[in-house]
């Protein structure tokens, strides 16, 4: 497996199997980048992951799990303002939440290279939205370029590093998912080194935009948009391949399955491929599409090269058909892949594919129905037991707002407990808002990794305006979802080094809420209920905001804790004797450990995949379930 | 030696299971494997919230004219599956001359649990799957894994199948090789044997 300490070799020219995630990480490494700051968000975390453990073992270098993904471009935006190498990661939501300093970021410029990765998530495998960042390039006036394979990933730190010098600005590299989680070979090159510090040389009149200020500013940051295309005209990022009657304009990953498919319908065609995508070689793209009477454009998500080749035709009065999104050849949705593209390319150039596809759905819709098995709570999840909790105490009747992290996974049945979710923090803020005009009982939840990120001024908000509303804090002392970074709770920080951790429940009290608690999740089931009973009593009777912090480390953590040491608990399994078949485990806690046995209809706890919770024992109204004597 | 007819530039494997039975580990071994004999290779794989215990489904591409890292329907080599239902679902991906190897112990979805969806039965399962290949080797990959040392090794028994089908062009020394060096070295000698058990069971399925 490629660990953080392979990243740290410093064999120029060895070829390594690399996710591009990582090969990010090790252009990081390779850079000289003195600075990184992030939150973590899939598809970008691994990035991170392998960062934090590198750190240590860097000189010079500095890593942090920033609170936020807007204070992360503000720490590692000032780093490049002060003249060292930096860069942010976020996934594409994550630019949202930094959108603020970005926009000036742009305006002010930085003294030595900055990187913002941002990964966009087609198909939304793992994010609220499957927003297109390449506006955030086209609004912002930032440079951006976009990688296809981990190789490229890699290759284009090193670029976007020399690109944002040149002139002065951060850049974007902008992926998507397939890119950041392929796995593939990539050469090391070698390291470069970084300063230990730099001097801050002042210069209010270019690092503060007051209006007068950026009244001067905006013309110049467009004159160096207009410096960043005469360099994306000769980048040899944007290239051309290929000869044919067809033009094919593309980047990123729909690059690789443009390739794929013309070998699959034996096509020539010629390829203009982007690696900067904003600003476009406007020049380069007008002589391609003078050289074709048809080009199609191949892009994932909004139709964003082809609207630049749409405008610039019509700009330039090139008589040339473009076929894309707007005819309806490709889609604005999901995620593409070379049959897609061999399907719009076949239709476009009237080939037959090698591969009858039709027969092969209509044999996929015979398959006999089989049983979902969507993403759920891990076996051993104390947000399983806190959920119950939640849904005993308030007979399943309040509204229960949600926040982004693994606890959404309550959406599904029997927990049902997230009833509405926009972004990080929006389970406080939303609760607020339901709780003005709906007069219910309002039981929120949030994770302790986005207590911290987004819900604060949340809290601030719901106690000074006296929303009655109840927050559950689900503290699993990490940041699950993503892999298990550490986040100010937790008393590491992303160098590794042990610091004194943020108390929730302080925090809580120091932002004036005066009904705080603290719970073991696991301690008992009953006092589980009874506390939260007493929360939302409490909250309906003062009329102001109380949270209860309910705390128990993330399952997995926990597991691997026991494989690491061989140390496990007794085992719990259901007495056959007692057990009388009425299935509430089963139907109240949705235990991916439980299931039925198809003879005695009797629950099974499968030993494989128990985590030793218990939480099913004080559900069992036979008590039927138990755990065996040491 | 069954399946495969047409030449191909690119071996394609599609690895389906259920999150935390180790399907990205494989994906990542086997094509660590393919790297060590110096051929080109692209894994895709699912992280973050589609991990959960959810469906997943991980692929291997081998060959030079391997670009990007999807597998489409109708053009796996082989599917591997790690759970009756989830072999069934990403069936769809296999060529029709395609090889399924299946791990036969099922791991039941809450939906089935709860009562509120079922369970296809065995024949159902294979009768589906044959309508897609006739090629399909199942056994209890669990057990042999257990009976190697650890449930735990269940991924590796299948990676020993997959090396012994020989549909891949990757050297079983290259394969034990990364089995040795990937996992820490108390894991080693159980890791080999559900490595040599799965071979051998494939080994045994493609004589027949």
């Amino acid at each position: 497996m490629t660990k953080p300490k392979d990243l740290l070799e410093n064999t120029p020219g060895k070829k390594v199997l690399l996710l591009a995630n990582e090969a990010i990480a090790r252009g990081v490494l390779e850079a000289g980048v003195r600075l990184v700051a992030l939150y973590p968000g899939t598809p970008s975390s691994e990035i991170g992951n392998n960062l934090t453990f590198m750190a240590p073992h860097i000189p010079n270098f500095y890593f942090e799990f920033s609170t936020n993904e807007k204070v992360a471009l503000e720490v590692s935006g000032a780093a490049a303002v002060a003249g060292v190498r930096s860069m942010m990661i976020c996934k594409g939501p994550g630019l949202n939440v930094a959108a603020d300093p970005f926009f000036s970021l742009a305006y002010i410029g930085v003294r030595a290279g900055m990187v913002i990765v941002v990964a966009d998530d087609p198909s939304m495998w793992s994010s609220q939205n499957e927003n297109d960042s390449r506006y955030y390039a086209l609004m912002g006036n930032m440079p951006m370029v976009e990688p296809a394979d981990p190789a490229e990933a890699k290759d284009m730190v090193h670029d976007a590093f020399e690109l944002s010098e040149k002139l002065e600005l951060p850049v974007l590299l902008r992926t998507t998912t397939r890119v950041n989680h392929t796995r593939a070979p990539v050469v090391l090159d070698i390291i470069k080194e970084r300063p230990k510090t730099v001097e801050f040389e002042k210069d209010p009149f270019r690092l503060v935009p007051i209006p007068s200020v950026a009244r001067k500013m905006h013309p110049k940051l467009l004159a160096k948009i207009e410096k960043a295309k005469e360099i994306a005209e000769n980048s040899p990022l944007n290239f051309f391949e290929g000869n044919g009657d067809l033009g094919i304009l593309t980047s990123g990953v729909a690059y690789n399955y443009v390739v794929e498919a013309l070998d699959h319908l034996e096509l020539e065609t010629e390829i203009y491929k982007l690696g900067i995508t904003h600003p476009v070689p406007e020049k380069s793209m007008v002589e391609f599409l003078k050289r074709h009477k048809r080009v199609v454009v191949v892009e994932e998500l909004e139709p964003f090269l082809e609207t630049h080749a749409r405008r610039l035709a019509q700009l330039n009065e090139v008589s040339v058909e473009i076929l894309g999104k707007e005819q309806g050849y490709f889609s604005r949705v999901g995620e593409y892949s070379p049959r897609i593209v061999i399907e719009s390319l076949g239709k476009i150039s009237n080939r037959n594919t090698r591969i009858n596809w039709k027969d092969i759905d209509k044999q996929s819709e015979q398959i006999p129905e089989m049983p979902p098995r969507p993403p759920l709570l891990c076996a051993g999840c104390p947000h399983r037991a806190s959920y119950f909790a939640i849904r005993t105490a308030t007979r399943g009747k309040a509204i229960y707002p949600s926040d982004i992290g693994c606890y959404t996974l309550s959406i599904s049945p029997p927990l049902e407990t997230a009833d509405i979710l926009f972004d990080m923090g929006s389970s406080i803020t939303t609760a607020c808002g339901l709780a003005q005009v709906t007069g219910q009982d309002i039981v929120a939840s949030v994770g302790d990794s986005t207590f911290f990120a987004s819900a604060l001024p949340g809290l601030v908000n719901a106690v000074y305006n006296k929303h009655p509303v109840s927050l559950v804090v689900l503290d699993n002392r990490t940041t699950a979802m993503t892999g298990h970074q550490p986040h100010p709770g937790t008393g590491i920080t992303g160098m590794r080094e042990e610091v004194p951790p943020l108390d929730i429940e302080e925090v809580s009290k120091g932002l004036g809420i005066k009904y705080v608690k603290t719970i073991t999740t696991f301690e008992s089931m009953a006092g589980l209920v009874k506390e939260v009973r007493e929360m939302v009593k409490w909250t309906r009777e003062n009329k102001s905001p109380a949270v209860l912090v309910s705390r128990d480390p993330c399952a997995l953590l926990t597991a691997a804790d026991r494989r690491k040491s061989g140390e496990y608990p007794p085992k719990y399994y259901v007495d056959t004797e007692v057990c009388n078949s009425c299935k509430r485990c089963l139907n109240r806690l949705s235990c991916p450990a439980m299931y039925q046995d198809t003879e005695t209809e009797q629950a099974v706890i499968d030993e494989t995949l128990c985590n030793f919770c218990g939480t099913c024992v004080s559900v069992c109204p036979q008590g039927a379930i138990k755990q065996e004597e040491k | 030696m069954v399946g495969i007819t047409n030449n191909t530039d690119v071996i394609n494997i599609a690895i389906a299971g259920v999150g935390g039975q180790g399907v990205l580990t494989l994906a990542e071994i086997l094509a660590k494997a393919a790297l060590l004999d110096s051929h080109n290779v692209r894994v895709g794989e699912i992280h973050g919230m589609a991990q959960r215990g959810g469906h997943v489904v991980c692929t291997v591409r081998i060959g030079e004219k391997a670009k990007g890292p999807i597998v489409d329907s109708g053009t796996a080599h082989l599917v591997i599956g790690f759970e009756p239902v989830e072999t069934l679902r990403e069936i769809h991906l296999i060529r029709k001359d395609g090889i399924a190897i299946m791990n036969s112990h099922v791991q039941y979805p809450v939906a089935v649990s709860m009562g509120k969806a079922e369970y296809p039965s065995e024949d159902e399962i294979r009768n589906a799957i044959r309508k897609f290949t006739n090629s399909i080797h199942e056994f209890d990959a669990m057990k042999v894994a257990k009976e190697a040392g650890s449930s735990r090794s269940m991924n590796i028994v299948m990676f020993g199948a997959i090396i012994g089908s020989k549909i891949t062009p990757i050297r079983k020394e290259s394969a034990i090789q990364v089995v040795r060096e990937a996992f820490p070295s108390r894991f080693e000698e159980i890791n080999v044997s559900a490595f040599e058990a799965g071979f051998a069971m494939i080994t045994q399925f493609m004589k027949e």
